[in-house]
């Protein structure tokens, strides 16, 4: 059995094989018996102590005289001829960066939690606790040819491009303290519940990110070969008063270990001064400068890793097999291993380190084998050929 | 879950031990989908709408306005835009006319990048020049893939072919 965390506690399905040795109803007739969605939501039900969530963010401002003016800008549209014309003739295109700022202002808090919500954000930051982006926070990655890389709400950005510490603005009052934290949700190395800081900024006066005082300094988001899509997650916090968190100080020389951080507890400890008001993550997957980060900066090897695919159920061996070939047979149940060498040795046979190799054979089955051969050879043989079946494992 | 790779080749160069653990547990929960190994509904091909899917398009509308949504089949929807949003209502002349469902999927196509959604599967069958039609023309426009890949299929030893693995592939 494999281990099973996480998400997928609920969908142990998927990691079994699935067996039906014969066609025969089990269980219940269709028309008493439950439905599958039933069953399932029944195997996901939770107690509402687990499920509920606690708000720990600000509440929405207040907006007044919205309405009126609302009402006033459609009042006018419905009287514009000219826009009445452009959308009659199916030309009205939309100002998409006005209608992004408008949707910030909105919806848009809403919906980035909506977003991060499917990411599982807040309960991998935070447990059962959530908050409404209501600060806007802009980050750019800087690419050096003239153009930005923006992070919004889990767009992928390769770790290339995020080498350097990216620029962070946003708005409030110059008289207000923030502090600025970016972990990786997915990247340890060794616990699995727990997170790597890879930036953290304290006491930002106003917009002023660089006058803040950094306490861990930037690290580049280095996801694992073969480990698939890694979260990075900024969070803005607003501080009630300077605060100097007592962690030790962490330079770019410092090893991964300083590193290691759970958001939960560190905000649990401040969580009377500081409140979460702005969110922005991404994703990121391994390209080459992982390998160049963790050979040149951290001065070790590389780690890889593979998905470990559940293997294959193969019913138990036979004295008499009947009406099943017997080579096929037999190899089912041959150690992998011994049989992967047999068609190393077969390949390296006919190469020679000082030849070029022979070009590949144009029709490869019209080459006739000899006539002594017997089938399941020539079959075999044939197999080889085509490149089918075991010969690729080599 | 992850193993890690045992090497046949020994390290030329000298290195620190490896730190890393011998399993890795990604909780990305979005990871197994994008990497193309994680479970997507089936068996439901005899009933409609399908539910293969682990993104989806869904759009609807009214005599007042249009909704659009992707809908994750566990999650529900996650990324929405409708033309009553004061975002798009402000340059819009009218909320269901067919400039309104242009710009909606121009705008639908914004958020779903911006959410790293770039994929999903779309069981509309709009007629010749239908709203529904402009309104997936500009959403493709925008850079989306209206079909979603198959879940990779692990190849046992005795099967014919090895399919790419979707995960080794670097795009340049």
């Amino acid at each position: 059995m494999f281990g099973l965390k996480g998400i997928f506690r609920t969908n142990t399905s998927q990691f079994r094989q699935q067996l039906r040795l014969a066609h025969k109803i089990r269980g219940k007739a269709p028309i008493y018996c439950r439905t599958i969605k039933e069953r399932i939501d029944e195997l996901n039900y939770k107690d509402e102590l687990y499920t509920t969530r606690i708000d720990i963010g600000f509440p929405p401002e207040r907006k007044e005289k919205v309405r009126q003016e609302q009402f006033q800008h459609l009042k006018a549209i419905k009287n514009d001829k000219n826009l009445e014309k452009l959308a009659r003739d199916q030309k009205l295109f939309i100002d998409l960066d006005e209608s992004k700022k408008v949707w910030l202002e909105t919806v848009g808090p809403l919906h980035k939690k909506q977003i991060a919500d499917h990411y599982a954000i807040f309960e991998h930051l935070y447990g059962e606790g959530y908050f409404i982006p209501y600060l806007n926070l802009d980050i750019f990655y800087d690419l050096k040819n003239d153009s930005c890389l923006p992070v919004y709400s889990g767009n992928v950005i390769k770790p290339a491009e995020a080498i350097e510490p990216p620029i962070v603005s946003y708005q409030c009052a110059p008289d207000t303290l923030w502090t600025l934290v970016l972990t990786s949700l997915d990247g340890h190395l060794t616990e699995e519940n727990k997170e790597y800081a890879h930036w953290l900024i304290a006491n930002i006066p106003g917009r002023d990110v660089d006058k803040g005082d950094t306490l861990i300094e930037y690290l580049q988001p280095f996801p694992l070969k073969g480990t698939g899509y890694h979260r990075y997650a900024f969070v803005l916090y607003k501080q009630n008063e300077k605060l100097s968190y007592e962690v030790p100080k962490v330079t770019s020389e410092s090893s991964l270990e300083d590193r290691t951080f759970v958001t939960r507890d560190w905000y649990k400890k401040y969580q009377d001064v500081i409140t979460p008001a702005g969110l922005a993550f991404f994703q990121t997957s391994w390209d080459s400068t992982v390998r160049d980060f963790f050979h040149k900066t951290l001065n070790q090897k590389e780690p890889m890793y593979e998905y470990d695919f559940p293997d294959p159920y193969i019913r138990p061996q036979e004295w008499f097999p009947l009406r099943k070939p017997f080579n096929l047979y037999m190899d089912k149940y041959r150690d992998p291993k011994q049989i992967k060498k047999e068609y190393l040795l077969r390949k390296l046979q006919s190469e020679d380190p000082f030849k070029s190799p022979p070009p590949p054979l144009k029709f490869p089955n019209a080459h006739p084998l000899p006539k002594s051969m017997p089938s399941w050879l020539k079959l075999h043989e044939k197999k080889i050929r085509l490149k089918w079946g075991r010969v690729n494992d080599v | 879950m992850f193993a890690l790779k045992d090497s046949f080749i020994k390290p030329l160069r000298r290195f620190n031990s490896s730190s890393a653990a011998a399993e890795f547990f990604n909780r990305n929960p979005r990871n197994l989908e994008r990497m193309r190994i994680g479970r997507k509904p089936d068996g439901y091909h005899l009933e409609k709408p399908g539910r293969k899917f682990w993104h989806k398009l869904e759009v609807k509308g009214s005599n007042r306005t249009i909704t659009a949504q992707v809908v994750h089949y566990i999650n529900g929807p996650v990324v929405e835009a409708k033309t009553s949003e004061w975002a798009l209502r402000k340059q819009l002349y009218s909320m269901v006319d067919t400039c309104a469902y242009m710009n909606l999927g121009r705008v639908l196509a914004q958020r779903c990048l911006e959410c790293g959604i770039s994929e999903m599967y779309c069981d509309l069958k709009p007629q010749d020049g239908s709203k529904i039609e402009k309104f997936l023309k500009e959403f493709e426009n925008g850079g989306i893939n209206l079909f979603e890949l198959d879940v990779y299929k692990n190849p046992q030893p005795w099967d014919q072919f090895r399919p790419e693995k979707p995960w080794e592939v670097i795009e340049e």
